[in-house]
């Protein structure tokens, strides 16, 4: 009989870098973390080693992302592969040719969060009704994340500077003139020291929380 | 000579650096030294930031904390909120082993190390306690004829173990009498400005924590706020300009400590800068010089 292990050390084989986390929250439960554009890898290697039953997909919106949970029966273990998808992206591989079963359930996903799945062979409504306003996906929450509007700006300052307030030209300028250095002893002033406080906001995990965009330097919503 | 760290934050020296040139000055003709803290951060804020993300509030935390340690003095922040942050954040490291050595293992990445020996001091404490109200009052010059509201802010009020809550808002209330200000009894004091809800609901952080601090105050016939933190001060300038929207109209100047006892030892308001200010601080200034 498969174990848990067995399945997430089949997956590790062929997904390799692929392949996140996993665990085993208790008896006969697997979950799989893995990048999106792996999945089509995954299930092929679950459809052809184990003969799985497609259990359902399941879908959270998490404000700047959406997780889906690809669900698996494998001689009674439960194996979940979880793929987390940006809503800027907001598309990820049909499996319904690997999984005829999943065909609705993409389709519902489709309805209700606004996920489009790559080459899916039917692309249409499932359970929203025909005269339901296009683009308008009732469980989608708004393109958010949990900074408030009134801190976006302080918290973009923050991590692309190290201090909440821009050392503008204008405020180099007016603390000349009373007499004080341009700028103060701190990493917004001091460039070979930011590196290493934003270094120390990747590895607390806070830029990921905030959903700041490194290459853009700014928040990933408004 | 005292010497002490200087920790400035952000706010202050990029907002509002008429608050540091007033404390520089005034350390300076008390024989103290102030010694810049290089290489600092962001404290970071101790609602929003420690609210949203406890590890990276406490390891930032902890960066700042571990310079200051290589410093050696007693760390001096000008700010209620980067006060509050150094000081809760030193006590969590000394409460938990295992945070400790969660934080510390990050900072060692990095090559830095706190070991604990790091003693904050609210400008307050060591204005009045280390420096000494006496010496205080001696190096007063110019008696300020005005009567003065004061909002001590609500990190003031946070006891380290064992503190009475209005150990420091008593130490600040007599620095401003030393100045020879009359300090005003308008019964909110303790209260909250409203500049954290500000974030969640502008017309309830203003009508119903502002305000009724404004409101207070004027029956009781103060003529300025005096205020130790930089989050007040925004609530108390922004939000004055922004009660007009509501049909409220109050004008008090907000001014700081450090600033108010700048201007009783005698430094002249032009060095100030306090144009920084977006309440008249600097009409209230140019009024007490002239009495």
């Amino acid at each position: 009989m498969v174990t848990e292990i067995e399945v997430a050390r089949s997956l590790q084989t062929w997904l390799n870098a692929d392949m996140g986390n996993y665990s085993i929250p208790r008896e006969r439960r697997i979950n799989v973390v893995i990048k999106p554009a792996s999945l089509r890898k995954a299930v092929k290697n679950l459809v052809e080693g184990y003969n799985p039953r497609f259990v359902t997909i399941s879908a959270i919106d998490h404000g700047l992302d959406i997780e889906l949970l690809y669900h698996f029966s494998i001689g009674g273990i439960v194996a979940t592969l979880q793929a987390t998808i940006p809503k800027e992206a907001n598309e990820i591989d049909t499996i319904t040719d690997m999984t005829p079963a999943a065909h609705f359930i993409e389709r519902e996903i489709n309805d209700l969060f606004g996920v489009k799945f790559r080459d899916h062979p039917e692309q249409r409504r499932l359970v929203l009704p025909g005269d339901w306003p296009p683009g308008d996906h009732p469980l989608r929450k708004p393109h958010e994340g949990v900074i408030p509007p009134s801190a976006r700006l302080p918290v973009e300052t923050l991590l692309s500077t190290g201090c909440l307030t821009t050392v503008s030209s204008y405020v180099k300028q007016r603390r000349e003139r009373v007499g004080l250095p341009p700028a103060p002893p701190a990493v917004c002033s001091e460039k070979e020291l930011l590196p290493e406080f934003q270094e120390i906001m990747r590895q607390t995990g806070f830029d990921g929380k905030a959903g700041y965009d490194w290459g853009k330097k700014k928040l990933r919503y408004k | 000579m005292k010497r002490f760290t200087l920790f400035l934050g952000c706010q202050i020296p990029l907002r509002m650096a008429s608050v540091e040139i007033a404390a520089r000055k005034l350390f300076g003709r008390l024989h103290a030294e102030l010694v810049d803290l290089e290489g600092y951060s962001c404290c970071p804020d101790p609602v929003v930031s420690r609210t949203m993300d406890r590890k990276m509030w406490l390891t930032l935390a902890a960066r700042n904390l571990s310079l200051a340690e290589g410093v050696g003095l007693d760390v001096v922040p000008l700010c209620n909120g980067c006060y509050e942050t150094l000081t809760e954040a030193d006590a969590v490291l000394r409460r938990e082993p295992e945070t400790r050595r969660e934080i510390g293992e990050i900072l060692l990445r990095f090559g830095r190390k706190y070991g604990g020996g790091v003693r904050v001091r609210h400008f307050v404490e060591a204005l009045h306690e280390d420096v000494g109200i006496d010496v205080i009052k001696e190096k007063v010059e110019k008696t300020l004829k005005v009567r003065a509201a004061l909002h001590y802010g609500c990190h003031l009020f946070r006891p380290e173990e064992g503190e009475d809550t209005w150990r420091k808002p008593n130490m600040m209330k007599e620095l401003v009498r030393a100045t020879g200000a009359d300090v005003v009894n308008y019964g909110v004091e303790h209260l909250c400005c409203g500049f954290p809800s500000m974030h969640a609901d502008e017309a309830f952080s203003l009508k119903s924590m502002l305000l009724p601090k404004l409101e207070e105050m004027d029956r009781a016939k103060a003529e300025c706020v005096v205020v130790v933190c930089p989050a007040c001060t925004i609530q108390f300038e922004t939000g004055q300009a922004l009660l007009r929207r509501y049909g409220f109209r109050y004008e008090f100047p907000c001014i700081y400590l450090s600033e108010l006892l700048a201007l009783a030892f005698g430094v002249p308001s032009a060095e100030l800068g306090l144009d920084f200010h977006r309440s008249p601080v600097q009409q209230l200034a140019q009024r007490l010089e002239g009495n």
